[in-house]
Formats: structure tokens, C-alpha cells, sequence
């Protein structure tokens, strides 16, 4: 493992690399660009693979140690040094097999989804650099080196929401997602801030080892300092109340949303409240934590029943991925470290497999809006099939992933905290029910538009389908309850959680709670989501939506428009937070022109008075004025045209290249 | 350390403060006379001159304003510097601004100003002290630069000069703050004891002390002017009030090697093996970049521009080569001296062309023997000067510089030094053929300014006194360096 940890750098460095070479080479060849994205994915899934199989393989390694770490650069801080470097530890291990594995099938589907786009290159470029965010926020050993992973992601998801900028609504959901994200992203920088001056250092272990001093001495800025960082991720992962990013998101290509929603971006939030966990756990009574499982549990049911009264195919998922982030968020909150990471991975694999799966059959019928398509079943058979698999997965029936995953989280709800429970199992059947719903008017019945003329996918986006579709089937399989009969043992007595269950052994105060197999939850889990399943097919699947029939939900009235408008949360914000930063310039645009520009005539006025009186410098001061005015402008003017040759910008240029040359030339002398 | 005393050690610099304040208010009040603003700044130099000079005799050196400052030798050496540079510029602009502007009086107030920032500059020991001080020079710079509001070329000069010292200042701070996130101080003396206690327990810091070492090397090059961070200076001194040029020609360069020797010497003498390095290369593009481009100028600033970019290259000779003695830097100091004298003179002479013709054009130089023999004559000693041929000031420079680097053992450099005065030779005497050898375009002989003449009269022969009796300067030099402390 040792000499294998000298590989993981490359894991981000390979798409970094290929990023660069795309923006700076290969940008006009645009077969070329793809080529070499796909190739770097793949070597960064070859390396993962490896660490993987060998960390797994070497399994009792964790229980002595928390992790291998590779420092990559020491900077001396006075007395100390800032140690910033790379790690693997469980955690890491299994996000290694997730992410790669999945951004790998989007970047492959991809090739075939932006065919014929004119920014094809560029696409790619961007998505490399995307995933460099994701892999190295994983492979991270420090809050460092994970903040700045976690910013090129913001950044990354701005270019790529916005990536079709002509239309405005692209423009508008990528600026979204940079402000939203952003006030989360503070919250975890000051969070940061705390504990670097609390503890001396940021990674990880250091930190968790200061923590547990910290919260003896001031319990109070310890639960701030947790609830600094879990805003961190309230914002990446679209929780309530900043969820409101999310399904604007949509506006960007569908690959790019399969990115943001499974693997990359909203994944970052869970797994970072996952990696801090022990901050969470370390003040007596855990009061982060109830919040944490407070807003996760909120953020999962209402996202959930947001989702069924959408008609946009990309949206409903959208929904849903913020209501399974919020079954992780909440999981997390009552201690289910392994369950929500579990979590995390099969719902990737869904999730990728059913956006990729929305995207095939947007690129078939060339809209968004279910009301328009319908009767999709046999003209694009591959894509149905997938479809379903991901469905099912999601609704959480067995022997599905989802159904593994999500059961493990109710069954941990159930012992901890039954308000919990509650929450979950309802979204769980509204989970059920809404996608019930999707699929129902996607591919059942006739199609209701003529005009579209639906075709399958080419095979470089079907066969993706199918290689997600076969993991969101069997992965849950890798975490079937130990106690569960037959199933359990013979699957090797729940090998995920035996391994990630490591991973805080070395944290006396981590102490997470361990639920078996419960036969009741698990009945009550299956009933629900086949009851959703049921009532679904009951209104839509039974009797398929005709042309221009009304949804049969509409009936519920004030329920139904509070829904369809997603609880008027973006109007509110609208109303409230964005017109009081808009009033709150106005007031200072005002200030400005009232007070200070008041204060300006009024000097004027009071020097126009006195020189009158003295009658000495009138006409040097008033002509002075006047004439002034106009030479600054002209001068500006001038000036700026000037300017305008570009012959300053490209002086600093040269600035900038000579030093850095300067500065690589005698570092590797 | 009684007030009394810092008092005292700081007297140059506070009565600039006092006067330059002074010229400023006086200027509201005084309308018609604007002119006796001038007399009134260069009565105000003449007592902090004397009062440098004062200091610099007694031998002092004290460390000021909790190791903010530090007045000695070395430091004085280069006050004395600056208010020379500032005096003649003075001189040098009387006429000329009169002729150009209405708005003068502020002028001499700024000029003050600048002068105090660049004494602040030669007695910084602490990197904040040394970046408010480059700031202050800079600001004051930028306004001097682009004084003549109404001209394009003056104003375009000025923001030019801003934009570029803004990204360069910004490097510098940058690095700056490289340096003290990894020693945890500002001051020059703690960086290096620290930097010494942290090599023995931590070796791998050589990646961030150097990058801190050039982004605040990109400061300072700015200031002198030193490729690749000169583009701004024949922009500038084009466009500038060439009294202006003047000054940033001499001065603020000079106080960019102060501060620069203070800081590679005092802070990181660890590293010195590396920044030599660093700098041997930047002198060699810097005089062979500086040469070749000057050659190609038809206006004579733009000229003396790339001329003095090219001379920069030559201080740096110097300044490499310090060991295995100290006579590469006194060598230095003593250029820098011998340069104010002869640069200064040359652009004043320029100025004095100028005034009366309204040209820079090296071609209307054509037949100035004719037209005015007494500034032909000079001229051809500045340019001696210049290209460092006995029996003048700049001649004994390049002595010191070269031999130290032939004593380092830096053949090379004291080579390619050799042969680009050689190549320097060619432009300037190409102005000489034209002044001499020609005939002149127009008739008629030329009225010359009074004080500009004065100033031009006072360098001529401060440029051949130190050319063939440079004994005391020297004396004064080692001194002043064996008080840089660290100095082998």
C-alpha cells in the first residue's frame, strides 16, 4: 500500500494534465479533444481500480492505521509546517470506486450526446477539469487541498451550467449555482479558518486529534465551527434551505447534469460532512448533529414531494437527487457514517443511469416536457429497459441497489430517532410514486405529440446505459445486512460495511451506532414502496395520459399549484433576500448620490459663495471647475483610448510568463 | 535612544516632510510668483543634503522606530543620492515647466515628496517599511508622470507607469507574503536568523523561499527598470515632463539597488547562490537587451531610456560579483554616484536642447557645434561618461564593476559587459557625429535656459572630478558598505 499511495496523485493529475492539453493543443481537432479526455478518465479509473483491489485486499491495514498518507509539499510556517498531501483510507477507497467508475460512462456517453455541438472541445476540457475537482477532493489528506478541489468544482459547474450561454436561463442557473454554492462554500472556509487557528493544522487526523481539546475548552465555538462546515455542504449538496441551485442546474447539458447529480459535485457535500464526522460526534450530546439530521430529514421529504408535480423529465430527477441527498444528510445526522456513504455509491450509479437515461431520450424526442412524449417504450427500447432498472433502484425495490441502501438508512432511523423514520419511509413512498409517474408518461401509452419522431440512441450512449444499469442492479448486494438470512452470509457478512466501518477506529470519541438487519422496517420499506408503485400505476400507467389530457393530479387544487411551484421558496427569496441586497445598493446608490454627491455641491455651493464674497478667485475657481470637468474627461477619454492599443496588457503578460519562467527555471535547477 | 537623538538620525527626512508641506500649502496661496516655489523647494534640500552629509561624516548607524528604519552609512550614502538627484531635477525644470504649465507650484511640492520617499526607501530594513516606501515613490511617480494633463502622450505615460507598477507592486507584496508566511517576520535581520534555524531542521524550503525571492525581485526590477520589467520606462520617460524622466532615470533606480542589496544581503544571505544566479542572467539580457534596442531610436529619451536600462545591467555586474571582497559593491555604490551625475547631465542637456528647439529628435541635434558649442561639448563628456571612457565618472564605474566580476571569476560577464559598452560606443557618438559632423538644418545659435545650464555645469564637472580624482568617493564608499554589516 505504501508504494501504492505514490500513484494516487496521478488520479487527479491525469485529467488536469489532459485539460491543459486540450485547452492549449488539441482544442481545434475536436475527435482528438474527446479521445483524450475519455483516455485520461480512463487511466485515472485504471489507478483507482488498483488502489481499490489492493486496499481491499489488505484490509486489516486500516484497524491499525487510520490511513497511508503521501505528503506532496511541506510549507514552512515559521515554527511549523503546512503539511499538504494525499491519503487512502476507507472512506477514499470507496469513493475511488464510485467516482471514476461513473464519471468514466458519462464522459463515453458524452462523445455521442454533444455530437455536433459547436463547443465540443471545449466541453471536454471542462469536464476534465470537473472531474480533477471531484477526484481530488477525494484523495485529499488536508482541508486544504479539499477546499481548492472543492472550488474549482464550484467553478467548473458555473462553466458548465452556463455552457450554452446563449440562452439566458443557462446563464442565469450557472450564475445561480456560483452565488448559491458560494455562501456555503464561506460557511466552510470560516469553518476552516477555526480550525486551523483552534488546532495548527488541517489535515484530517491532526485536526481530529485537536478537536477533541477543543471541545472540552469551548464547547460553544466547537458547535459552531461544526455547523460552519456542514453549511459547506448544505450548499454543495443542495440541501434545504439552499437547494434552490439545483434544478436550474438542468439548464446545462445532460451529461453534465448526470456529473453534477451523481458523481461529482452534490456527492462532495455528503462526503465532506462524512470525512469531518468526527467534529460532528466529539461535543457531548451531539448538537451539530441534530441539526444535521434535522435539515437532511426536512430537505428529503419536501424535495420529494416537490418532484411530483414537475412535467419537465430532467427536473423530477433533479428533485429527487435533492431528496436522496437529503436521506444522506439525515443518515449522517443519526450516526450512519457507512449507511449514507452506501448510500452515496448506489445512488450514484442510479442516478447517472437514469439523468443518461433522460438525456437519450431528450436526444430522441428534443424536448424536456413529459406532456409531449409518451408510447417511447418501443422506439427506444435500450433506453426504457435502463430506465426502468434505475427506476426501481431508486423506488428501492428488492433486490435492487437502492433497495439495500435506503433500507439500511430507515433501519438505523428507526432505532435512533423515530421523527426520523417517519419522514423517510413517507418520502420513500412519494419516491416511489413520482417516478412511477416519470416513467409512466415517458414510454407508456401512445405518444402524445406527432410531431416527434422518436429514434434510440446511438450505441456510444446506450452502452453506458447498460453498464450503469447492471451496477445500480447489483451493487446494493455489496451491502446486504449480515444478519439477513441466507443472503447475508453467503455474500460474505456485509463486506462494504466491515470494510468502511474502519474507518474511525482510531477516534475513541467516534462512536457510531451499529443496526442490524430489523425484519419489520424492512416489510414496512417494500410495502411502501410498491404502495407508491401501485398508486402510480393506478393514475397514470392503467389508463396512459392521452394528447392534451390534463394531469389527473391537478385535482388536488392548492396542493397541486404549491407543489408545481416548488413552495414558492426561489419567490420567496426573491421577495425577501434578493430584493433586500438589491434595496440595501439602492440605499448606498442613494447615499451616494444624495449625501456625498450633496456633500460635493455643497463644498461647491460654500467655495462658489466665498469666492464670490472675496471676489478675488472667481473666475479662476468657477471657470476653473467648468473647464476642469471637461479636460478630466477629455483626458480620460484619452487616456483610455490609449489604453485600448493593448500594449499594456500585453507588457504585464510578459511580466507574468518571465516570472513564472524565472521561477520554474530555478526550482527544478 | 532618547527623541532628541532620533530626531536627529531622522532630520533629512523630516525636513522634507516639513517642506514638501510647506511648498504644497504655500502653492494656494501664492499665485502670481510660482516660480519662487522652486527656490523655496531647493532651500529645502540644501539643509537635508547638508544634514546627510553631516550624518554620513559622523559614522553613525542606528536602528530607528523599532527596526522600521535603519540611518547608517549605507543608507545615508543614498539620501545624499536622492537629494542630489532631486536638486538638479529642480534646477532642471525651472524654465521648462514655466514654459508648459500653469499648475507648477505642486510640482516642486511632489518632487519634494519624492525625495522623502526615496530616503525612506535607502533606510528600510523591514518589508513592510520597504513596500510603503516603493508605494510612496510610485504614487508620487505616477502623478509627476502623467502631470501634463492636457497631453495624451503624458497622461498615456502616466497610466501606463501605473498599470505596470500596480502588477509588479502586487508580485512584490506577493511575495512578500511568502516570505513572511514561511519565517513568521517582516524584518530583515529575524528573516535571516530564522531562515538559518529553519534550514537546519527543515531543508525542503528552498521551493518557497525562492519564489518568494523573485515575485519580490519583480518589485523591485520594476523600479529599476530591469528586463524583463522595464517595458514601462520608455513609455514613461517619453511621455513624461523629461525633468521627471530625469529623476526616475537616476533616482528611484538608485534606491531600487539599495533596497534591493539591503534585502538579498541582510535577509537572505542563505540563498545567495541562487539569487546571483538569478541576477547574473537578468544582467546579461538586461545589457545586451538595453544596448541593442537603444541603437535603434531615433528620439533621443527614448534613447537615453534604453541607454539607462542598459546601465542598470551594468550595476548588476557589481552587484554578483560580491565575493570574494567587497569591491563589487562599492563598485556599486560608486556607479550608481558616478551615474547620477552623468545620466542626470545628460538628460538636463536634453532639456535644455529641448527647451529652445521643442525637439527630441536625435536628427535635430545635426550642427549643434555651431549652434551651441558650450552643450555639444558637455554632451560629449556625458556620453563618455556613459559609455565609460576615461578620463570620467563612469569610467572609474565600470572599472570597479568589471574588475570585481573578473575577480569573482565571472569572465563571461565582465566580457560581454566589455563588449557591450563597446556596443554603447555606437549610439551615443552616433548623437556626437551629428552634434559635430553634420551641418546644421537650421541657422542660427541657440539662446540656452539659465538653470538647466547651471545644473548641466555642476554635473560636467562633478562627472570629470570623480573621473580623475575618484580617491575620496571610494574612501566614502567602503565605508559605507563595511556598515551593511554582513558585507565578507
Amino acid at each position: 500500500m505504501e508504494n501504492l499511495v505514490t500513484l494516487v496523485p496521478l488520479i487527479p493529475i491525469v485529467p488536469l494534465l489532459t485539460f491543459a492539453i486540450i485547452v492549449v493543443f488539441t482544442r481545434r481537432n475536436n475527435k482528438l479533444s474527446s479521445y483524450l479526455a475519455v483516455a485520461a478518465i480512463f487511466i485515472s479509473f485504471l489507478i483507482s481500480m488498483v488502489i481499490v483491489f489492493n486496499a481491499v485486499a489488505g484490509m486489516p491495514h486500516f484497524a491499525e492505521e487510520p490511513a497511508v498518507h503521501l505528503t506532496l509539499l511541506r510549507i514552512p510556517t515559521g515554527a511549523t509546517t503546512l503539511d499538504i498531501g494525499v491519503q487512502i483510507d476507507p472512506l477514499t477507497v470507496a469513493l475511488l470506486f464510485m467516482v471514476p467508475t461513473v464519471c468514466l460512462m458519462i464522459f463515453i456517453y458524452s462523445i455521442g450526446y454533444m455530437e455536433g455541438d459547436p463547443r465540443y472541445s471545449r466541453f471536454f476540457a471542462y469536464i476534465c477539469l470537473f472531474a480533477t475537482g471531484m477526484l481530488g477532493l477525494v484523495v485529499a489528506d488536508n482541508l486544504l487541498l479539499l477546499f481548492i478541489s472543492w472550488e474549482v468544482m464550484g467553478l467548473c459547474s458555473y462553466l458548465l451550467i452556463g455552457f450554452w450561454f446563449e440562452k439566458p436561463e443557462a446563464m442565469w442557473a450557472g450564475l445561480k449555482a456560483f452565488i448559491t454554492t458560494r455562501i456555503g462554500d464561506v460557511l466552510l472556509m470560516l469553518g476552516m479558518v477555526i480550525l486551523y487557528s483552534q488546532t495548527g493544522a488541517l489535515r484530517f487526523e491532526t485536526v481530529f486529534e485537536g478537536v477533541e481539546h477543543l471541545a472540552q475548552t469551548n464547547p460553544n465555538l466547537m458547535f459552531i465551527t461544526a455547523l460552519l462546515v456542514f453549511g459547506g455542504a448544505v450548499g454543495k449538496s443542495a440541501q434545504f434551505p439552499l437547494h434552490v441551485w439545483l434544478p436550474d442546474a438542468m439548464e446545462g447539458p445532460t451529461p453534465v447534469s448526470a456529473l453534477i447529480h451523481a458523481a461529482t459535485m452534490v456527492a462532495a457535500g455528503v462526503f465532506l460532512v462524512a470525512r469531518m464526522m468526527p467534529i460532528f460526534v466529539v461535543l457531548a450530546g451531539m448538537p451539530a448533529l441534530a441539526w444535521v439530521a434535522a435539515i437532511g430529514a426536512i430537505t428529503a421529504f419536501f424535495a420529494s414531494t416537490i418532484a411530483i408535480a414537475q412535467d419537465d423529465i430532467k427536473r423530477v430527477l433533479a428533485y429527487s437527487t435533492i431528496s436522496q441527498l437529503g436521506y444522506m444528510i439525515m443518515c449522517l445526522g443519526i450516526g450512519g457514517f457507512v449507511a449514507a456513504v452506501f448510500h452515496l455509491i448506489t445512488h450514484a450509479f442510479f442516478k447517472a443511469l437514469l439523468f443518461l437515461g433522460s438525456g437519450s431520450v431528450i436526444h430522441g424526442v428534443g424536448t424536456n416536457d413529459m406532456m409531449e412524449m409518451g408510447g417511447l417504450r418501443k422506439k427506444m427500447p435500450y433506453t426504457f429497459w435502463t430506465f426502468l432498472v434505475g427506476m426501481l433502484a431508486l423506488a428501492g425495490v428488492p433486490p435492487l441497489a437502492g433497495f439495500w441502501s435506503k433500507d439500511e438508512i430507515l433501519a438505523i432511523a428507526f432505532v435512533q430517532n423515530p421523527v426520523v423514520w417517519v419522514m423517510g419511509t413517507l418520502a420513500a413512498f412519494v419516491t416511489a410514486f413520482y417516478m412511477t409517474r416519470q416513467v409512466c408518461l415517458t414510454f407508456a401509452g401512445e405518444p402524445r405529440n406527432e410531431d416527434i419522431h422518436a429514434h434510440e440512441s446511438p450505441p456510444v450512449m446506450y452502452v453506458p446505459l447498460i453498464v450503469l444499469a447492471v451496477g445500480a442492479a447489483l451493487l446494493g448486494l455489496l451491502g446486504v445486512p449480515a444478519d439477513f438470512p441466507v443472503l447475508g452470509p453467503l455474500l460474505g457478512n456485509n463486506p462494504f460495511h466491515h470494510f468502511l466501518a474502519q474507518q474511525f477506529h482510531h477516534w475513541d470519541y467516534v462512536h457510531l451506532p451499529h443496526v442490524g438487519f430489523n425484519a419489520s422496517v424492512m416489510l414496512i420499506s417494500v410495502v411502501m414502496a410498491l404502495a407508491g408503485i401501485g398508486l402510480g400505476y393506478l393514475i397514470y400507467g392503467r389508463k396512459p395520459l392521452g394528447a392534451g389530457q390534463r394531469d389527473p393530479l391537478e385535482r388536488m387544487g392548492v396542493i397541486w399549484t404549491l407543489l408545481r411551484n416548488k413552495y414558492y421558496i426561489d419567490e420567496i427569496y426573491r421577495a425577501t433576500i434578493i430584493r433586500a441586497a438589491i434595496g440595501v445598493a439602492d440605499l448606498f446608490l442613494s447615499f451616494d448620490q444624495g449625501i456625498i454627491d450633496g456633500i460635493v455641491n455643497l463644498i461647491g455651493k460654500l467655495t462658489e459663495r466665498w469666492s464670490w464674497v472675496s471676489g478675488l478667485f472667481d473666475t479662476y475657481v468657477i471657470d476653473g471647475i467648468v473647464n476642469g470637468v471637461g479636460r478630466v474627461t477629455s483626458a480620460v477619454g484619452q487616456e483610455l483610448r490609449y489604453i485600448q492599443t493593448g500594449r499594456v496588457q500585453n507588457y504585464m503578460i510578459m511580466v507574468v510568463i518571465s516570472l513564472l519562467l524565472l521561477v520554474g527555471v530555478f526550482l527544478y535547477m | 535612544m532618547d527623541w532628541a537623538e532620533t530626531l536627529i538620525l531622522l532630520s533629512p527626512q523630516l525636513i522634507l516632510v516639513v517642506w514638501a508641506l510647506l511648498v504644497l500649502g504655500l502653492d494656494l496661496l501664492v499665485t502670481k510668483a510660482k516660480d519662487s516655489l522652486a527656490y523655496l523647494a531647493l532651500a529645502g534640500l540644501a539643509p537635508a543634503l547638508g544634514a546627510a552629509v553631516y550624518l554620513l561624516l559622523q559614522r553613525t548607524g542606528q536602528s530607528l522606530l523599532s527596526g522600521m528604519v535603519q540611518v547608517d552609512a549605507y543608507s545615508l550614502y543614498f539620501t545624499v543620492i536622492a537629494c542630489l538627484a532631486s536638486g538638479l531635477v529642480i534646477l532642471a525644470s525651472m524654465e521648462y515647466m514655466k514654459a508648459r504649465t500653469r499648475y507648477r507650484g505642486e510640482f516642486y511640492g511632489l518632487l519634494l515628496l519624492a525625495t522623502l520617499a526615496m530616503t525612506l526607501m535607502a533606510a528600510s530594513t523591514n518589508l513592510i517599511m520597504i513596500y510603503l516606501s516603493i508605494e510612496f515613490m510610485s504614487l508620487t511617480s505616477y502623478v509627476l508622470v502623467g502631470y501634463f494633463r492636457d497631453d495624451p502622450k503624458s497622461s498615456e505615460g502616466g497610466l501606463k507607469y501605473f498599470l505596470f507598477g500596480a502588477v509588479t507592486s502586487s508580485l512584490m507584496l506577493y511575495g512578500m507574503s511568502l516570505m513572511y508566511g514561511a519565517t513568521g517576520t517582516t524584518d530583515l535581520a529575524e528573516i535571516a536568523t530564522n531562515l538559518a534555524a529553519m534550514h537546519a531542521t527543515m531543508p525542503p524550503m528552498r521551493w518557497l523561499i525562492l519564489p518568494a525571492i523573485l515575485f519580490m525581485l519583480a518589485g523591485f526590477s520594476f523600479k529599476m527598470a530591469l528586463v524583463p520589467f522595464h517595458q514601462w520606462s520608455p513609455d514613461a520617460y517619453e511621455g513624461a515632463p523629461t525633468p521627471v524622466a530625469t529623476l526616475l532615470s537616476v533616482g528611484p533606480k538608485a534606491m531600487g539597488f539599495s533596497i534591493l542589496l539591503r534585502v538579498l544581503i541582510t535577509a537572505v544571505p542563505l540563498f545567495q547562490f541562487d539569487w546571483v544566479a538569478i541576477l547574473m542572467g537578468i544582467s546579461l539580457v538586461t545589457m545586451t537587451l538595453g544596448n541593442l534596442t537603444a541603437m535603434r531610436q531615433t528620439n533621443i529619451k527614448r534613447m537615453l531610456a534604453y541607454s539607462s536600462i542598459a546601465q542598470a545591467g551594468y550595476v548588476l555586474v557589481g552587484l554578483v560579483s560580491l565575493v570574494p571582497s567587497s569591491i563589487g559593491i562599492q563598485g556599486v555604490l560608486l556607479y550608481l554616484m558616478a551615474y547620477l551625475f552623468t545620466n542626470a547631465g545628460a538628460f538636463i542637456a536634453v532639456i535644455a536642447f529641448s527647451h529652445v528647439t521643442n525637439s527630441d529628435e536625435i536628427a535635430d541635434y545635426a550642427g549643434l557645434v555651431r549652434r551651441a558649442p558650450a552643450l555639444a561639448a558637455v554632451m560629449v563628456v556625458f556620453f563618455m561618461s556613459l559609455a565609460g571612457l576615461p578620463p570620467t565618472a563612469g569610467f572609474v564605474g565600470k572599472l570597479l564593476v568589471f574588475g570585481a566580476a573578473v575577480q569573482a571569476g565571472y569572465y563571461y560577464l565582465a566580457i560581454v559587459g566589455v563588449v557591450n559598452s563597446v556596443i554603447s560606443v555606437v549610439y551615443y557618438f552616433n548623437v556626437v557625429r551629428q552634434m559635430f559632423f553634420l551641418p546644421p538644418t537650421v541657422e542660427g545659435r541657440l539662446s540656452l535656459p539659465r538653470f538647466p545650464m547651471a545644473a548641466v555645469i555642476i554635473c560636467v564637472v562633478l562627472v570629470l572630478l570623480i573621473g580623475l580624482y575618484p580617491q575620496p568617493l571610494i574612501d566614502l564608499v567602503s565605508q559605507s558598505v563595511t556598515l551593511l554589516a554582513v558585507i565578507p
